[in-house]
This record gives structure tokens, C-alpha cells and sequence, in this order.
């Protein structure tokens, strides 16, 4: 079904409920240390949703444009590790990521942006804030938009991040990850993330994974890998669903 | 089923995703209708301090009150030089600034609440593992401001901080209005943020 086609919806059908803390990472994280100085002291207000926030950007591949746009990644191929079709390539173990965008009732949502950040290789970010003395790969440069399909889905091909030292305050080593930003049809689904890689021995000591208690919803964060296909160009293989907030309010029954 | 996760954007949320986005007064080669306004402030946590790349993103209706969003009735009216969604960076000093058209009074028909001109935003920083989000009013006293959002914040000054302040009035088309929303994340006149 072509969830495109679909007439707008009422704003009083759709609910956005307020995220469930036990899904959720904690916000006051020990030994991180910016998370007690920022976050709000005073109690999250409720507040009515209303048409504002209800909507939302859509068609955000018009404004942003996809792939290529500045010295981002992905043309067209949707292979990062290959600026351009035909190019020098990426240096790492290529990756191939799919996964399907969907609401809390598992409908499709189609036609979502998607943009992804990650390292490199050796674990180096282009980015001014880095300073990890690891080299920077000149065919690299980590970053990607997508947008789901009719079905929610979307694929792209990379390398695997490598893992680096957090040298600000209390360090510790970050596992590999990849960020992803996610633009659903409204304000309130909003998403951001980061998605960690299987049996990584840095997932067991990292900061961030390990601030979601309930071992079903950390594994929400982490990659499933899948059956991998040997072909001319051997990418392994992983996917990632995402399930972000809103669903049709359920008439009430009996 | 359950919701995935939201994780902190980190240190290195990349520039490439943020230049020119900060500037909403154009679209598909159109410009914008309706007064154009600078938007800027500082974003601060606790102790007054600037916060370093953190990410603010907006999302507001056209200088008619429209969203560009199809469950606005009202969408094919939408200002096709007008998107309505930004996004900008802060520096060393916690500054951010986002060129827009001043919203319109949105809703009020087909079963929508009327709302006061104001515009969502949201903070990504490192700390934060989820997004803030709250509302910027533009009125130059809350108590003028008739809004269901606004009337949810009881303390009179916690809503004095949610007005943008007319900074400096504009003078012809080469010198736009100035309206200043500076955002405390944690602190002393602590910026109001609401459940999400």
C-alpha cells in the first residue's frame, strides 16, 4: 500500500504519547559529567498537542536534497565508502545497513529523511571537534540522507566504524556506531539516535548503550546482523528496524 | 510496539548538515512572504555557561499561519518561498541565529485550536540523551498572549521566558527586525521545556 496516496488524517486519530521512560536511556548518566549540568531542573510541562505540533517537515529531501549535496556521501549508489561512482574507494570492512522506519502500530512510514554521521575506519570523524590522532581517510567522509521507500525501508552501504577515546573530561572508549537522525511526519517524532554493532566488547563498558536498563530495549540500539551474501562485492550485512512514537488512538470499546 | 531509543547527537554532529539551513526565508528559488525576522540567542546550561555545538531545529507555520503539512487544511494555501523547518548551530558562546518570516496566528478552524504566533524548537547537545523542546511566543507580554500551550506554564516569569524580545526594529528591506530567545537549559531562569 501506498501510504502516500492515504488521505490526511484527522489531527484528533493520531496519539503521540510521551516516551516511556523504561524504553528510554536515563537522562542523569554517572560518570557523564554534562548530562547533570544540562538537563532541566524543573518538571517537563504538559501541554495540549495541537496542529503546531501535530505536523511536521515533510519532503525534507527538498530542502536538504539527498546524496550529494556539499561533500556528503551516498550519491545516488547510496554507497558511502564511494564518493563517487567509479571512484577510489573507502578504506575498512564494507557494510551494507537496511531496515524499515515504522510507527507504534508497525505502519510504514514512507518518504522519512534519514541522515547519518559516523567515523571512519580508524575511528576518526571529520570534524573540528576531533582530535583522536587517527587518520582521516580522504575518501571518506561518514556522512549520508536517505529517504525510506513506499514500504518505510531504506539501504545504504558503508564501512565499519572504528572505536575511539572520548579525551574530554572522564574518558572512556566509544564502540563502534553510527548515528542516525530520523525525520517521521510530525514534530513529535522527531528521532535521533546511535546504533551499535553485535558483540563488541566495548558495548559492555560504554556509557551511553548501558544508560537503557532493560536489556529489550538496548537491543533496539544494536544491529542485527544478517544471513551475508557472498557476491562480486562482499559487504556484510546488518539491519535495524526503528519504531518511532505515534499511533492511531483506538476507539474505545464494550 | 515499543519505541527505539533516542541517544544523545554527541561532539560531532557534522557542519555539512547545518549550513544554510539556519536561513528559512527562501525556498525552490522563491522568497519568503511576510516580514523577515533574525532570530538569535545564546543557549546556556548551568552557571550561566555558553553550551558549544548544540543543535536547535525549528518548525513553524508561513507568515499566514499555514503549515506545509496535509493535516493543515489549509496546506494548499501554504507560501510555496516558505518551508518551514531550520536548523542551527551555537558557538564558543552559545550563540545560534535563524533568518524566518515572523509566524502567523495559526489554527482556529476545522476543529484546530487557534494558537498565538509562535514557533517550536527544539536542543540536541551532548549531555542531553533526548531532545528539549519548547515554544517561542512572540508577543511583547505573556499576559496579551492568548494560547492552550502557553496557559499549561502557571509561573508568570517561566512564561516571560518563553516570548522572544523584540531586539531592534528593522529599518527597510536591508535591516530585518532582531528578536532574541536566549534558552537556559538548566539554571537560574531556567527556559521552560515540556514532556515529549
Amino acid at each position: 500500500m501506498d501510504t502516500t496516496q492515504q488521505e490526511p488524517l484527522e489531527t484528533s486519530e493520531i496519539e503521540y504519547s510521551p516516551y516511556q521512560e523504561n524504553t528510554q536511556l536515563a537522562r542523569y548518566i554517572k560518570d557523564y559529567p554534562r548530562s547533570f549540568t544540562r538537563n532541566p531542573s524543573q518538571p517537563l510541562i504538559d501541554r495540549p498537542l495541537t496542529l503546531s505540533e501535530l505536523t511536521g517537515p515533510l519532503g525534507l529531501e527538498h530542502r536538504l536534497g539527498i546524496g550529494g549535496v556539499g561533500n556528503i556521501g551516498g550519491v545516488g549508489n547510496e554507497d558511502m565508502a564511494q564518493l563517487t561512482p567509479g571512484g577510489q574507494r573507502a578504506i575498512g570492512q564494507y557494510i551494507e545497513v537496511t531496515g524499515q522506519v515504522v510507527d507504534e502500530d508497525g505502519a510504514p512510514l514512507a518518504g522519512s529523511m534519514i541522515e547519518i554521521w559516523q567515523a571512519n575506519s580508524a575511528g576518526k570523524y571529520i570534524h573540528e571537534m576531533d582530535r583522536h590522532e587517527a587518520p582521516v581517510d580522504p575518501n571518506f567522509t561518514g556522512l549520508g540522507r536517505f529517504v525510506t521507500d513506499a514500504e518505510g525501508r531504506y539501504k545504504f552501504r558503508s564501512l565499519k566504524p572504528g572505536a575511539y577515546p572520548v579525551t574530554e573530561s572522564d574518558w572512556w572508549w566509544r564502540p563502534p556506531h553510527i548515528h542516525f537522525s530520523i525525520f517521521g511526519p510530525s514534530w513529535m517524532n522527531r528521532f535521533i539516535t546511535q546504533i551499535f554493532f553485535p558483540g563488541e566488547p566495548l558495548n559492555e563498558t560504554d556509557l551511553l548503550l548501558n544508560a537503557v536498563q532493560d536489556p529489550e530495549a538496548r537491543d533496539r540500539l544494536i544491529f542485527q546482523t544478517t544471513p551475508t551474501v557472498v557476491g562480486a562485492v562482499n559487504f556484510l550485512t546488518f539491519r535495524r528496524d526503528f519504531v518511532l512514537r505515534g499511533k492511531h488512538r483506538t476507539p474505545a470499546v464494550d | 510496539m515499543h519505541t527505539s531509543p533516542y541517544c544523545t547527537i554527541g561532539p560531532f554532529f557534522p557542519g555539512d548538515f547545518v549550513a544554510g539551513y539556519e536561513d528559512l526565508t527562501s525556498f525552490q528559488g522563491m522568497q519568503a512572504l511576510g516580514q523577515h525576522i533574525l532570530l538569535t540567542g545564546r543557549v546556556v546550561e548551568e552557571g550561566n555557561r555558553p553550551i558549544l555545538n548544540a543543535i536547535v531545529e525549528i518548525w513553524q507555520p508561513d507568515s499566514n499561519g499555514v503549515f506545509r503539512h496535509p493535516l493543515d487544511p489549509r496546506a494548499h494555501q501554504a507560501d510555496p518561498g516558505f518551508f518551514g523547518w531550520g536548523r542551527a548551530r551555537t558557538d564558543r558562546d552559545g550563540r545560534y541565529a535563524f533568518r524566518t518570516v515572523l509566524p502567523g496566528a495559526s489554527g482556529g478552524y476545522a476543529g484546530s485550536e487557534a494558537r498565538w504566533p509562535h514557533l517550536n524548537l527544539m536542543i540536541l547537545a551532548i549531555g542531553l540523551t533526548r531532545r528539549l523542546v519548547t515554544t517561542v511566543f512572540f508577543a511583547e507580554s505573556s499576559a496579551s498572549v492568548r494560547d492552550p500551550v502557553l496557559d499549561c506554564v502557571a509561573d508568570p516569569l517561566a512564561r516571560a521566558r518563553m516570548l522572544a524580545r523584540l531586539e531592534k526594529q528593522g529599518n527597510g528591506p536591508a535591516e530585518i527586525p532582531v528578536y532574541r530567545y536566549d534558552i537556559v537549559t538548566r539554571g537560574e531562569s531556567e527556559t521552560p521545556f515540556f514532556v515529549d
